[in-house]
């Protein structure tokens, strides 16, 4: 069974890592085994939400038509300060790869659904 | 390994109006079919790739019925854009081991004008992960942008250094017969194409086509201009990419394992067919398997590297950028084109005394890998 985690994927506006209780491996999908040594001794730990942003993109062809009309959608990748990389939305246009970001947490998935964003440190 | 590919078939790619999925099967069946000089009844094994636009539980029945034969074993495979190079790599097993005698490949879509370019993109947008990637509003395009935006910024480079692959996919489909686009652009075309994920623009991104390839694998050739399957190797390492290690993606795994087997090394190598669903991913691919130093791949391709007289020459067909895609046929024409080169077929476009030749394929976000190596018959 596919493990779930009290996340933002549950509407609660956190982003969990797995930490590898043999290894200290860090990762953030669920999987049920550490993919570097194989050890299912794992627990989820809460990000601080911070990290360094890595890439950026602007997409302009969405899937549904009617996500291009409202301009642009932002995504960033992020390298937490647990290790692993997170894919979020970007809220801020400033946020480029090398900046220092932090997440929160808007209602911007399709439906309202709550999604991780980032923004530049510091920024409001 | 004792594996034969004794045909390959390639139909024109593009938009093509008319047939359905199995008919552009069964018509790049016919071609490997009679390239290989095997009769449809010889076909003892049968292994057919997904289709997106027609999605069923059993293509590899589905073909068979329809085509007329009525192969002792098969099945169908779905690796993503891998799939076709992973079924050549299990038909070479099938009958190096003894279990086949002739396996015939096959693959074949009607992608561009068999669905909505809406329903194309969400299809395709599923390699995201369901509830950590999807939900976001990603596609196929963003997160190969996303593996841009990293690459240009880890290396101080700008989307100009992308855009050489593009131009140079579009210079080799000029000359190849059946290519989607043949009209020769620059990196100036490149840059002032529309944005579709930036910084990936449109013409960075290769087109989706309807059409279709097929290959013969055999237990022994069937003629002079069979080939041998000297080795393949595969690496699948995550299927997201939220879940992808930085540079060690399984491209030079999936390579290492293939050469290994082949006995060979990359200095053996005068061909190749590398996959190049975007100017990024060719970019990646080339980097991680070493043939150009870490951030060097834009810059080896504006100096010629992978022109037919280059020292890489590469996709020398037009490769998905330019031949075009049509799922897991786009991925089988990279190896078909290969194999024409090793026959020494290749006329105006040949490279000269091609005799060992490499085939590298991913599915999804870098995630699947399949490489392949082939060799002419002494
Ligand atoms: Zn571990």
């Amino acid at each position: 069974m596919e493990r779930r985690r009290d996340d933002w994927t549950a509407d609660v506006p956190v982003l969990m890592v797995t930490a590898c209780g043999r290894c200290g491996n860090h990762w953030y999908l669920p999987h049920e085994h550490c993919p570097v040594c194989g050890s299912d001794e794992v627990a989820d730990v809460a990000a601080s939400g911070g990290g360094l942003c890595v890439a950026v993109t602007r997409l302009h062809v969405t899937a549904e038509p009617t996500d291009a009309a409202a301009g642009p959608v932002r995504l960033a990748l992020v390298e937490l300060d647990e290790g692993p990389v997170v894919m979020g939305r970007a809220h801020d246009d400033a946020l480029s790869p090398g900046d220092r970001a932090v997440v929160s947490f808007r209602p911007d998935g399709h439906d309202g659904v709550l999604v991780p964003s980032f923004a530049q440190a510091g920024s409001a | 390994m004792t594996a034969a590919l004794t045909g390959v078939g390639v139909t024109s790619f593009g938009r093509q109006p008319g047939p359905d999925s199995v008919e552009w099967q069964v018509e790049a069946a016919s071609l490997a079919l009679a390239d290989a000089g095997v009769d449809a009844d010889a076909v003892d094994t049968l292994i057919t790739g997904y289709s997106t636009v027609a999605s069923h539980l059993m293509p590899a029945n589905l073909f068979a019925e329809r085509f007329g034969i009525r192969p002792a074993t098969a099945f169908g495979m779905s690796v993503g854009g891998a799939t076709g190079l992973a079924m050549l790599a299990q038909a070479a097993r099938l009958v190096a081991s003894g279990t086949a005698r002739h396996v015939l490949v096959v693959a074949g879509e009607d992608r561009a004008s068999g669905q909505t370019r809406e329903t194309s993109t969400r299809t395709l947008a599923q390699v995201g992960h369901r509830r950590y990637e999807v939900p976001l509003g990603g596609t196929v395009p963003a997160y190969y942008a996303l593996l841009a935006s990293r690459y240009l910024w880890t290396y101080g480079l700008e989307p100009a250094s992308l855009a050489a692959f593009p131009v140079q996919m579009r210079a080799h489909a000029a000359r190849k017969l059946g290519a989607q686009f043949q009209k020769e652009i620059t990196v100036e075309d490149v840059l002032a194409s529309r944005p579709v994920a930036e910084p990936l623009r449109l013409l960075d991104c290769c087109p989706v086509s309807d059409g279709g390839a097929a290959f013969v694998v055999s237990a022994a050739p069937t003629g002079d201009r069979s080939l041998e399957i000297a080795g393949t190797g595969q690496a699948h390492r995550h299927q997201h990419l939220s879940a992808m290690e930085p540079g060690a993606s399984g491209a030079s795994l999936a390579a290492q394992r293939a050469l290994a087997e082949a006995d060979l090394s990359w200095e053996a190598v005068d061909v190749y067919g590398i996959y190049d669903s975007f100017s990024i991913t060719v970019t990646m691919l080339l980097e991680e398997l070493g043939l150009t130093p870490p951030g060097r791949a834009g810059a080896y391709a504006r100096a010629g590297a992978f022109e037919v007289d280059g020292r890489y020459p590469m996709n020398t067909h037009g490769g998905l950028l330019s031949y075009g895609h049509c799922g897991v046929g786009g991925g089988m024409a990279h190896l078909a084109e290969v194999a024409m080169q090793l026959r020494h077929e290749r006329g105006a476009s040949q490279v000269g005394g091609a005799e060992v030749g490499y085939v590298h394929a991913d599915g999804g976000v870098l995630s699947a890998h399949v490489g392949v190596v082939l060799r002419r018959r002494s």
